[in-house]
């Protein structure tokens, strides 16, 4: 068998299932001055992210003006691309990445599997993270959630007109008036088709491929795509991307069906092959801390499940939204399904 | 060396010795040592290893299963899946549509430039070319802008122009249409250029034979100028519909937002985690197969009727007196530079200058934030526009020196076998940039090779791309080298690879320019090989246009977009003035 | 021991032999002529001197050393030789003094001595003023002697010039032939010129290599060659000739039928059966009167055709064996198409050929 085949073989083995025991997580660590010296002579972090490229650019420069000499380097896609990447570049034997966050939780228990992550623990996260919101063997933690949620532009519908449910999208009054994001590109939206078709069954999704919708790739794109007109309303998409536009003044809003909504957690963690590897520790450990957090939910319209961040009042606290949550792992065991049932109604 | 035996010693003459081994000494230090042997080799061998060894593996993968025993299983698959099935089809139709509309387009506007007394047609010309600087995804991107339809520009211009509510749209990009439509803006120069030069070529004594006979204008271009260049339109129709069908930005931009696949987004989503290697192999023969069908009926069609002769015999070509046609003729050449250039350009200036596409321009809505974005923030900016270059000016460079000297080795015959380089050279010409792109991952990602994930795949992979553009425009110039020039070279003692580099070269200068810009600008424009062999650390920038229109994050696409071009077109310019070969310029020789 | 020697030199194309067993010896410092009909091979055997082509079989020696064989062939560039070509190829991107000077540059001549051999050539060949232009500027005939002075320059030990006059008029190239002639009796280089003009190799040559279909014809003197041709194809190609194909009846005379009887002064004779005579167009006497006595090397006709050329009178008689034969007479001799003629070939200018 060829090496190509071997390469192929070892990605298409992500798929496959093997138990690993893992000892007891590691001890949580600080932020102390060998490390930012450490990290420094390193003088770059490498960043594969999901998160919106302007958020996730904000973060590097607070983190670049707090460790001056240590230059963030991000790498933006879809969250189901960014797998796709890791993916082959791992396969391949490359290692670029120092640090990884998609908003597909399933995707790491992919890496866990495939012994792709390094265990580390920054203190905040072993002090503040709620124990479902990390992995119990510290290999990554929830860096952010994400809503994936119906919007509308306040100027172009009216409040009485805007869909309610996710069922009311269905309605033909909404037909070429929809927006979507794609599950096979965005991480949430896979996490949020897959709650919907458990709630609503696929009957839903069958319908609303009917509705014309326009198919964008990433959900952080449909409240952009309200924001040029293009349409009105979007069927799906993030939430975080409705609160920086509405923070630009763009008279767009979101909507929290009472069936639910579905939330995605955006976990983070070290590569196993970083080539950074302490200024990795420090990025890991700066991403959880206070003050990116905060920049996440004031800058970002990020949900974070970090206690003491504040968040803006005109935001629907997310103790008020009904929410749906998604197992990881079943996530992963659906995600063929989806695609395939997706491009069936969708056509892509 | 086998000949360096002393000459003198064998000659009787004794006068003359004594004069000629002094010359004899001197034509020791002459370096004699002809490398063409050697050359020929180390060509045969990198050209099989670029174009053979990714079409192997990607038979590999297509017959085989994973565990390495022969199989069909993955035709039958493709076969079987409707989707696969209905986005081979969508793509061939929307191929067979561009090159339909590209040769009703071009060849109006060409016959206008080469055989009216339009003004201004050396501008034309050259505004035509412009367009096909303009890498198509770009083009698509800005027609996104323009035509999409709510919150496109000119539909907003319309429905304020008319007094229309929002519901009502004159354009709509996001549709079958749509693409076909914004596919050929950037495919119809092909056509244009192909059936320009019949034009400039069909001698006009034929004309000027129907016309004695008491043709009419009218009457002569249909029946003798039209069918004088009826192969080329065809021809160039058929490079416009390769184009087309292999093409992958700007359908992945304009055809999944309306909900279908063509077959090059489809293999492209066959890389999804989990990737189907042999799916996407197995898909990628039909489109090389097809693609190489379109490609031997073009050669056909110009080898018929002595059509690649070059060099018409007539001089000047007879003009067709517009008089107050030219109006018309006038508003048509406007209409299309107006569609292929001015507006898409214009629309990337201005959504790199507002916060929103639909936002109506004003003072106050101008910002240079995108700028600011793209420039400082964005961290990526730096990287790619250094890979593109580096990548750009290698490729261009080493693309040509290559096609030089393959070129050279087939015109001139100069080892057995040359005939088969130049085959090889031409052959990428039929694999589709996606198509190589799976074989050249399925080839060199592997941990033998491990280059995935280093310029040097993307340079191989350029390399291979390019190649064909750059033979082929060399190999046509050296008909226009007379064989005598590098034979005088020689006979006075010059080597092969002296000649080539002193002589043949120089002579070529020209084209090889051409040849170098053309393949710079291939380069920069590449995105189907691309964006399935970059990582982060070789990034390009078409890569992260690409990557930014996915997030829908226009304002940076526009910066970023009007940056290639500026490059690209910086790039040209200085190729086109800087005398790279150094020398006089070429004249007409005896 | 010639200096360039072809030895049952072959070239062939797959199927086609366009070069046959020619066997060639070149003496030093000579001015050889190959003189053929277009596709004669003439222009390949001179490309196989040049190295070029490679030869299919046998071999070419220069100075006694093999340089082209089947086997082994050295590059042209290892040749010492020089060329001129019948596009006189000269590099356009150069000047006049460039092209001249690149082959001294080639053998890495100091910038003095480059300097000093390329002004002698470009005075002896009249270029001086010339030396700045670029070939496009210049005449045909001034770009002839760019390239005579690129070729000299170097002192090759064999000069090649492949047809080097064929693309000027008529003037410059009788101007031309004089000119290379006076050159080679200048610098005495070995020289074999290609070219399909009889006068060109007339003027120029001390040998004419004769070559048809591959094979050398006949090699001689100018003289030779005219005066003595030994087959139909050298007398018809050069000087042009009426042949009467007859057979042989006595010592030396032919029957060449319908009562002509060709007494020969001089030729080659068949040992038997069929054989030829050649006579030459001038060589035939026409007159309106019968002629009385002995009837030998007479025979009658009647005037197809007549043209008058101003210093002579260019006949079309046909025989009456239905032969057509040419004849160039006197001005005076002036009989009217129609006519009944008598021909005269005076046996001294008859020429009996074997074959």
């Amino acid at each position: 068998m060829s090496n190509t085949n071997v390469a192929a073989g070892a990605l298409l083995a992500a798929l496959t299932w093997s138990q690993i025991a893992w000892a007891a997580p590691p001890e949580p660590y600080k932020v102390t001055d060998e490390l930012v010296a450490a990290a420094t002579k390193e003088g770059a972090v490498v960043y594969y992210t999901s998160t919106d490229v302007q958020v996730a650019e904000k973060l590097g420069a607070a983190f670049e003006a707090h460790y001056p000499g240590i230059k963030v380097q991000v790498e933006r896609a879809g969250s189901e691309r960014v797998f796709q990447r890791i993916g082959q570049e791992y396969s391949s034997g490359i290692h670029n990445a120092d640090v990884i966050e998609t908003s597909d939780a399933s995707h790491f228990l992919t890496f866990k599997d495939q012994n792709w992550l390094t265990p580390a623990v920054p203190e905040d996260v072993a002090k503040m993270w709620p124990e479902r919101d990390r992995d119990p063997d510290g290999l990554y933690a929830a860096f952010r959630a994400t809503l994936t949620v119906i919007a509308y532009r306040t100027d172009m519908v009216k409040e009485q007109d805007a869909p309610k449910t996710w069922t009311d999208l269905l309605d033909p009054k909404y037909k070429d008036k929809l927006v979507k994001s794609h599950p096979g590109y965005s991480g949430n939206v896979m996490t949020a088709t897959y709650a919907l078709s458990q709630l609503l069954g696929w009957d839903y999704f069958e319908k609303l491929g009917k509705q014309g919708v326009m198919q964008v790739q990433s959900s952080t794109e449909p409240p952009k795509v309200l924001a040029q007109g293009e349409r009105p309303i979007q069927a799906d998409g993030n939430e975080y991307n409705v609160f920086i536009l509405q923070d630009k003044g763009v008279p767009i809003k979101a909507v929290y069906p009472p069936e639910g909504t579905s939330i995605a957690y955006g976990n983070a963690a070290i590569l196993a092959y970083a080539p950074h590897p302490n200024a990795a520790k420090l990025f890991y450990s700066f991403m959880f801390s206070q003050e990116a957090q905060q920049l996440n939910d004031d800058f970002g319209g990020l949900r974070s499940v970090r206690p003491d961040v504040k968040e803006k009042s005109n935001r629907t606290p997310l103790s008020q939204i009904k929410l749906l949550e998604s197992d990881p792992a079943n996530v992963r065991d659906a995600i063929e399904e989806i695609k395939q049932k997706y491009e069936e109604y969708f056509g892509t | 060396m086998a000949h360096s035996v002393d000459t003198d010693q064998l000659m009787g003459d004794k006068v003359t010795t004594a004069a000629l081994s002094a010359d004899s000494t001197a034509r020791r230090h002459v370096g004699r040592l002809d490398l063409s042997t050697p050359l020929f080799l180390l060509l045969a061998t990198v050209l099989c290893v670029l174009v053979l060894l990714p079409l192997f593996w990607l038979g590999y993968y297509s017959l085989t299963t994973k565990s390495g025993s022969p199989t069909l299983a993955n035709f039958v698959r493709l076969f079987n899946d409707a989707t696969i099935r209905r986005a081979f089809l969508i793509a061939l139709s929307m191929a067979l549509s561009v090159g339909l509309f590209s040769c009703l387009v071009a060849t109006p506007l060409a016959w206008l430039v080469a055989r009216t007394d339009m003004p201004g047609q050396r501008f034309v010309r050259s505004l035509v070319t412009a367009s096909f600087v303009t890498p198509p995804f770009l083009g698509a991107i800005a027609w996104a802008m323009l035509a999409a339809p709510n919150s496109g520009i000119l539909n907003n211009i319309y429905r304020w122009a008319f007094g229309l509510d929002q519901s009502q749209a004159l354009f709509n990009i996001y549709t079958f249409t749509g693409l076909v439509f914004a596919v050929t803006c950037y495919s119809f120069p092909f056509v244009f250029t192909l059936v320009a030069n019949a034009f400039d070529k069909v001698p006009s004594d034929l004309e000027e034979a129907s016309a004695i006979l008491g043709g009419k204008p009218g009457t002569t271009l249909r029946r003798v100028t039209l069918p004088m260049v009826l192969p080329a339109m065809l021809a160039g129709s058929l490079v416009a519909i390769v184009q087309a069908f292999t093409m992958f930005g700007s359908p992945a931009i304009l055809a999944l937002p309306a909900g279908f696949h063509v077959i090059t987004t489809k293999i492209w989503s066959f890389f999804q985690f989990p990737p189907k290697l042999d799916l996407a192999a197995a898909s990628a023969v039909p489109l090389l197969i097809v693609t190489m069908l379109l490609l031997w009926g073009q050669r056909w069609l110009l080898g018929r009727r002595g059509y690649t002769v070059l060099g018409g015999k007539s001089g000047t070509p007879r003009r067709v007196k517009l008089g107050n046609w030219k109006w018309l003729a006038g508003a048509y050449v406007l209409l299309i530079l107006c569609v292929t250039i001015l507006f898409p350009y214009l629309a990337l200036l201005k959504v790199a200058l507002t916060h929103n596409i639909s936002e109506p321009l004003s003072w106050n809505s101008l910002t240079l934030h995108n700028f600011h974005f793209v420039l400082f923030e964005f961290s990526s900016t730096r990287l790619a526009i250094w890979n593109t270059l580096i990548l750009g000016l290698s490729t261009a460079t080493i693309a040509t020196g290559i096609a030089l000297v393959v070129a050279y080795l087939v015109a001139r015959r100069a080892a057995p076998g040359a005939a088969f380089l130049g085959v090889l050279a031409t052959a990428p010409i039929a694999i589709p940039g996606i198509v190589l792109g799976v074989g050249l991952f399925l080839a060199y990602a592997n941990p033998t090779f491990g280059l995935y994930g280093t310029l040097w795949i993307l340079l191989i992979a350029f390399l291979t791309i390019e190649l064909p553009a750059g033979y082929q425009q060399l190999s046509s110039a050296f008909h226009g080298v007379h064989p005598e020039l590098e034979e005088a070279s020689r006979i006075l003692g010059a080597t092969r690879l002296k000649t080539l580099w002193q002589i043949t070269a120089p002579l070529l200068r020209t084209s090889l320019i051409a040849a170098w810009c053309f393949v710079f600008i291939g380069t920069i424009r590449e995105l189907s090989a691309t964006v399935l062999l970059t990582t982060a650390q070789t990034k390009l920038v078409s890569v992260i246009i690409y990557d930014l229109n996915e997030s829908g994050d226009y304002g940076a696409i526009a910066v970023l977009g009007l940056l290639l071009l500026v490059v690209s077109f910086t790039v040209v310019f200085i190729a086109n003035r800087v005398p790279v070969l150094g020398g006089a310029p070429p004249r007409s020789g005896g | 021991m010639a200096f360039v020697e072809l030895d049952k030199l072959t070239k062939r194309y797959g199927q086609l032999t366009v070069v046959k067993e020619v066997d060639l010896a070149i003496e030093k410092g000579k001015l050889v002529c190959l003189l053929g009909p277009s596709g004669c091979g003439k222009t390949t055997t001179l490309r196989l001197v040049a190295g070029f082509v490679q030869p299919s079989d046998g071999q070419i020696r220069v100075g006694g050393r093999v340089v082209s064989s089947p086997k082994a062939s050295e590059p042209p560039e290892a040749r010492n030789m020089s060329m001129i070509f019948q596009s006189y190829a000269l590099w356009p991107h150069m000047t006049v003094f460039e092209n001249v000077a690149y082959g001294l540059r080639l053998r890495r001549l100091g910038k003095a001595d480059i300097q000093t051999k390329a002004s002698r050539i470009l005075q002896a060949t009249k270029l001086e003023s010339l030396a700045e232009r670029y070939p496009g500027e210049l005449s045909g005939g001034q770009q002839q002697r760019v390239s005579l002075a690129r070729a000299l320059v170097i002192e090759p030990e064999t000069l090649l010039l492949d047809e080097p006059l064929s693309n000027l008029d008529a003037n410059l190239r009788e101007e031309m032939r004089f000119e290379i002639r006076r050159l080679h009796d200048e610098f005495r280089y070995t020289t074999v010129y290609v070219t399909h003009d009889q006068t060109e190799a007339m003027t120029a040559a001390d040998v004419i290599v004769v070559m048809n279909q591959g094979n050398v014809e006949q090699a001689g003197s100018p003289e030779d060659i005219y005066e003595r041709p030994r087959s139909e194809f050298v007398a018809q190609f050069i000087g042009g000739a009426n042949i009467f194909k007859g057979k042989r009846v006595g010592t030396d005379t032919v029957d060449c039928g319908n009562g002509l009887v060709l007494r020969c002064g001089s030729g080659d004779y068949a040992a038997s059966g069929q054989m030829a005579v050649s006579v030459r167009h001038h060589d035939l006497h026409l007159t309106n009167e019968k002629p009385s006595g002995d009837l030998a090397n007479w025979t009658s006709g009647k005037v197809l055709r007549q043209v008058y050329l101003g210093s002579h009178r260019d006949y079309l008689v046909s025989l009456s064996g239905g032969e057509t034969v040419r004849a160039i007479a006197p001005v005076n001799v002036a009989i009217p198409e129609n006519q009944q003629v008598w021909l005269h070939c005076p046996p001294d200018r008859c020429r009996a050929l074997a074959h």
